[in-house]
């Protein structure tokens, strides 16, 4: 899977991001309350507008604290009654009818199938749960107000921030039940497309090559659009390869004279590894320590890569290498890119080596060798019990990692052949979680997504008209995903300039790389997208990045999605519910409806 | 605004949408038994542009089409921009995904089909490291390829795609080998294929001839040059005749094989090909219209008075500037590049056409002689014409190809060294010397035959390769090179097409020449 940075740390992260968001709500507060005044007093004067002030905030400090929950939840079930009234269940209609017809839209005979059915019921989910929110969050108040049912709850004992709190929790709630049906079927879907298993075709079975012991190797039967080649021991036993990104157990079964093959569940398919990620760094040819690996002329610079036959290598430092931890040794994973400059030999792999060090006293294990296997992962086990490069016995733990730290060196053998690595891919594969949890954990991320929208969807509704809300919030979603390109563009590090240069050129069919033509006119076009740009980096500031809250990645590569991200995911939506909630409420509170 | 001006606004709405649909639903009317249909419906049919014209009605890519509500070319577009992407970040599972949407919104958009197709099999493939993975992709890109023939069932484009990829990817990759082994042992591809027919060149052809099968029907043939669309087929056949040598089968099956390939070829020299000039040509025509040239000249010449060419060429000569006689006088190593140009336009100036001595013949025989230089012109012009597209393909070349290696001396030849090369690998020394002193004899008594083989720089390639070996294997035996050698116009024609590569006849074999190579040991250092 690709990391383009340093996993998030939950504890790390919280007290910048609490401090950020202080700062955040202090100045927007500030702008709001002098905002107000300033209003107040252009319509009533300075005394009467600071009188009004003064009251507005005495009656949401009061408003706040009198939150009702009896009501709240009245509101509540009253958002629920209008959402089915609205004939929400149609959303799950659609969601069934694209997982029924998903087959035909899908690559059957994709490399990496499970990836792929992963990454479609996710983000379908996504997409339709957060068109769901949308719709019904940004009608249900301004109908009300225009159709005047408003009336019917304002004259009851109820507050503004309730009917805002009311409504984000009504919609919310129906989003949720939605949600984790949709999950569940997603769920059954997933497993059941991919879930298969092949028979060993028995007139293909010969000798292995080499093989002294009397083992076997031949392929399976088609199944799934795919077959794998399998390698048997003496025993009858044995293993396939891994194609479509996974391989099957084979265990021999005898009854009488009749000898089966039987190939169990689909291994490594549907998985949740939780790695333990190490910190990379570099040596050069000459053993120099560098910061990055060479660029073998990739457009993509995720990976560096090592020359072979150098002293070039990578070294990954990994911590908290404890016999507790990993009692069987360590299980190491690799996903190596391997690039040729040579063609050498064809049916021969790229060589390399695995040291393991430790970081203290400099103490290596002998070398291991292995072949590359290029865009797939390889597993390593190395077990407790080495030896140093002089062959000496020595342990893993007591004498390579005594502090807990360790170091692996990846070397590539072969000369002016390349290595090509990254952070992420190689690790330790501390554990395996459940799926079905990983599963949850990523419904989780879309449930916060869910909130985010409608509480965007209820805040704008309670000044903008059911159109406009839509609008307004459909605006903050497409922003919210494409906060980063947007962030560049105000930030000038995306060519083309700014949005009117943008426009200027597209208009006129001219290359992004040209200068514009110095002048005048191109002084006020840059003047004009100086101030759009400082616009445009506020907004996306306070945004939320809906992106961060996706965690199809992690799920659909087979990979656990930390606790940390999780945890990042939930406080982050909790405080934009809340300066949404904030702003909901002041919006309605000014409103005539709602005093 | 009232209830009742709100009405009205209404109805005029609906009868402007009544309006709007009236010409749309009379334009779009359905062929029907009785009648033609509208203007749409016969456009459509006069363009082979309905979907049922152009291959089959897949209810996915329907569906996908109308759940873009019109935006589908949108849609498409991005979805290119993400495929791109994907390939950039080397996300090959999202990239076929994205390939497969835009196909399905853009079924019948052919070019889709051909880039991504190519892209799968030659730039994807190539992206692994294992030739396994590599040959699943090319596959993956053939399947790609054959997805798109059926949307689009008259595409001669799609059929020579996938007949080029299958031919010329799998039988030319420097991975041919093992592709080409991979391909044999497909029983996914080639279903119930026989295995004597699983070769590449074989079933890349099966599709060039559909593909030709389509254009003789009458579908244009776009964006390819109908000369090496019709050529494709039967070079698969040389090439088919080729891969079997180079992997040891000789014999009847080379002959059968060879004898194949020359029909093939005869049936393209056959064949009329349309060209440039507006005019189709049939490539054995060449000899023909050069007769009749001759012919034509020769009666030119009975009626022409006698000394009539010279006159022209001395009046012509006489006529010349200043500086284009001295670019004619000048012997050709002392010429300026400005007077080579010069040169080469005097040269056209001085040449005396047929035409030109026609006009000098007076009296009743003018126009005969007219009409026997008019005839000899246009002969010129065609054979000239055939030659240039002979040219191309170089097909004297194939064709002599096509006649010696059926031959039996030739298949012994090529089944000596290759035996000599063998054991040359195995180190069987006095086998390898044995095999290439009679592979050279019988390449002797070949060449002697057919000396325009000579020409081919491929054949004295391997010929010297094999003169290499056969050098080193001498010299392992401690025996001298043969001086003056067998087959010395080889080595020194191939030294004028690739250089000098033989080495000193009596310099010890370099590390290349062994026979078998030391295996590299590890150059890394454990780490200090």
């Amino acid at each position: 899977m690709v990391l383009d940075s340093d996993p998030v740390v939950f504890i790390n992260w919280l007290r910048p991001a609490l401090f950020f968001f202080l700062q955040a709500a202090a100045v927007l507060g500030l702008v709001a309350l002098v905002g107000g005044f300033l209003l107040a007093a252009f319509r009533y004067g300075p005394a009467l507008g600071g009188d009004a002030t003064y009251r507005m905030l005495k009656t949401a400090l009061s408003d706040l604290v009198s939150l009702s929950p009896r009501r709240i939840g009245a509101l509540a079930r009253l958002a629920v009654q209008e959402s089915l009234r609205r004939r929400v269940l149609v959303g799950f209609g659609v969601f069934l009818l694209i997982l029924l017809f998903a087959g035909w839209f899908l690559d059957t005979k994709s490399y990496d199938p499970a990836t792929l059915y992963l990454s479609f019921v996710l983000t379908a989910t996504t997409y339709l749960v957060l068109l769901m929110a949308l719709f019904l969050s940004a009608f249900s108040l301004p109908a009300d107000i225009k159709n005047k049912t408003i009336y019917t709850i304002v004259t009851k004992p109820v507050r503004p921030g309730e009917i805002v709190l009311g409504r984000i929790l009504g919609f919310s709630l129906i989003g949720t039940v939605l949600l984790a049906v949709m999950g569940l079927f997603s769920y059954f879907f997933v497993v059941r497309v991919l879930n298969h298993t092949h028979e060993v075709d028995i007139a293909s079975l010969k000798s292995t090559p080499g093989d002294t012991e009397g083992g076997r190797s031949g392929r399976t039967t088609l199944a799934q659009n795919h077959r794998h080649q399998v390698t048997l021991d003496a025993d009858g036993n044995g293993s396939t390869d891994i194609a479509q990104g996974h391989w099957h157990e084979v265990d021999k079964h005898v009854e009488g004279d009749k000898t089966t093959y039987v190939l169990g569940p689909p291994q490594d398919l549907l998985t949740a590894r939780v790695p333990a990620y190490g910190k990379l760094r570099f040596k050069d040819r000459a053993g120099r320590g560098v910061d990055k690996g060479i660029n073998v002329g990739n457009e993509w610079k995720y990976r560096s890569f090592v020359e072979g036959g150098t002293l070039a290598t990578a070294i990954w430092t990994f911590e908290d290498i404890t016999p507790e931890r990993y009692p069987e040794g360590l299980p190491v994973e690799m996903t190596i890119r391997v690039f040729r400059s040579y063609k050498g030999e064809i049916e021969q792999g790229i060589r390399g080596v695995i040291v393991l060090k430790n970081p203290t006293n400099g103490r290596t294990s002998e070398l291991k060798t292995f072949t590359a296997k290029d865009f797939s992962t390889d597993h390593m086990k190395i077990g407790r019990k080495l030896s140093d490069k002089d062959g000496n016995p020595i342990d893993l733990f007591d004498q390579l990692a005594p502090s807990g730290e360790l170091e692996l060196w990846l070397q590539c053998i072969d000369e002016n052949q390349y290595f090509g690595v990254a952070q992420a891919d190689v690790y330790l594969r501390a554990r395996n979680a459940s799926f079905g949890m990983n599963f949850v954990k990523s419904y989780l991320g879309i449930w916060v997504q869910m909130l985010l929208v409608t509480s965007f969807g209820v805040m704008f509704s309670t000044f903008l008209s059911g159109a406009v809300a839509m609008m307004a919030t459909l605006a903050s979603l497409v922003l919210g995903f494409f906060t980063k390109f947007v962030f560049e563009v105000a930030q000038g590090t995306v060519q083309g300039g700014g949005p009117l240069e943008s426009f200027i050129r597209i208009v006129k069919q001219q290359n992004v790389t040209l200068q514009m033509e110095p002048g005048l006119s191109t002084d006020v076009v840059k003047g004009a997208d100086a101030v759009f740009m400082f616009f445009m980096q506020s907004v996306t500031s306070l945004l939320p990045d809906f992106r961060q809250f996706s965690t199809v990645d992690y799920v659909a590569h087979g990979f656990d999605i930390p606790a940390d991200v999780v945890g990042v995911q939930f406080i982050s939506g909790l405080g934009y519910m809340a300066a949404v909630f904030a702003i909901g409420y002041l919006f309605l509170r000014t409103r005539e409806v709602a005093r | 605004m009232n209830q009742r001006a709100r009405f009205i606004r209404k109805i005029v709405y609906v009868c402007i949408i009544a309006a709007l649909l009236l010409p749309l639903s009379w334009l779009s009317q359905p062929e029907t038994s009785e009648s033609k249909g509208g203007l749409l419906a016969q456009m459509r049919k006069d363009n082979q542009l309905s979907q049922a014209n152009l291959g089959e009605i897949d209810p996915a890519s329907e569906t996908i089409k109308l759940a873009t509500l019109g935006m589908r070319g949108v849609a498409a577009n991005i979805l290119w921009e993400k495929a791109n992407y994907y390939k950039k970040v080397e996300d090959w599972a999202s990239y076929s995904a994205a390939l497969e949407q835009i196909t399905k919104l853009q079924p019948n958009f052919v070019s889709v089909w051909i880039f991504q197709g190519w892209n799968l099999s030659y730039n994807i493939s190539v992206e692994f490291d294992d030739y396994r993975d590599r040959y699943y992709w090319v596959i993956k890109g053939i399947d790609f390829l054959k997805e798109g023939t059926k949307y689009n069932t008259n595409e001669p484009r799609l059929m020579s795609d996938i007949g080029w990829t299958i031919a010329q990817k799998i039988g030319r990759a420097d991975e041919h080998v093992q592709f080409r082994r991979l391909f044999r042992e497909d029983d996914d591809f080639n279903g119930s294929r026989p295995l004597a027919q699983r070769d590449n060149w074989l079933v890349g052809r099966e599709w060039l001839t559909a593909a030709e099968q389509v254009v003789d029907k009458g579908v244009a043939l776009k964006g390819e040059s109908p000369l090496l669309f019709h050529t494709h087929p039967a070079m698969c056949l040389i090439n088919y005749c080729e891969a079997l040598e180079e992997e040891g089968t000789f014999g009847e099956v080379a002959k059968n094989a060879w004898k194949k390939a020359a029909d093939a070829w005869t049936e393209l020299a056959n064949r009329d090909l349309p060209t440039v000039y507006n005019f189709t040509i049939r490539l054995n025509e060449k000899e023909f219209f050069q007769q009749r040239s001759e012919q034509a000249q020769a009666e030119l010449n009975r009626l022409t008075p006698p000394g009539s060419r010279e006159k022209i060429a001395a009046e012509k000569l006489a006529a010349l500037s200043e500086k284009e006689r001295e670019a004619h006088d000048t012997p050709a190593e002392q010429l300026t590049a400005e007077q080579r140009t010069i040169r080469y336009e005097v040269d056209q100036k001085l040449a005396v056409g047929h035409l030109e001595l026609a006009d000098r013949v007076t009296g009743e025989d003018h126009a005969e002689a007219l009409k026997a230089a008019e005839e000899a012109s246009q002969a010129d012009f065609i054979a000239n014409a055939i030659e240039s597209e002979r040219g191309i393909v170089n097909f004297d070349y194939w064709l002599l190809r096509c006649q010696v290696e059926p031959n039996d001396d030739t298949l012994a030849a090529r089944k000596l060294i290759y035996d000599g090369d063998k054991a040359f690998l195995s180190v069987q020394l006095p086998q390898a010397k044995a095999n290439y002193a009679q592979g050279f004899d019988r390449w002797r008594q070949v060449l002697d035959t057919h000396p325009k083989l000579l020409e081919d720089p491929n054949l004295t390639d391997e010929l010297v390769d094999s003169i290499t070996h056969y050098q080193g294997v001498l010299h392992q035996l401690d025996e001298t090179f043969p001086q003056p050698f067998l087959l010395q116009d080889v080595v020194d024609k191939d030294a004028i097409f690739h250089g000098p590569r033989l080495g000193p006849l009596s310099a010890k074999p370099t590390d290349a020449e062994k026979p078998v190579a030391e295996p590299a040991k590890p150059a890394v250092e454990t780490p200090k």
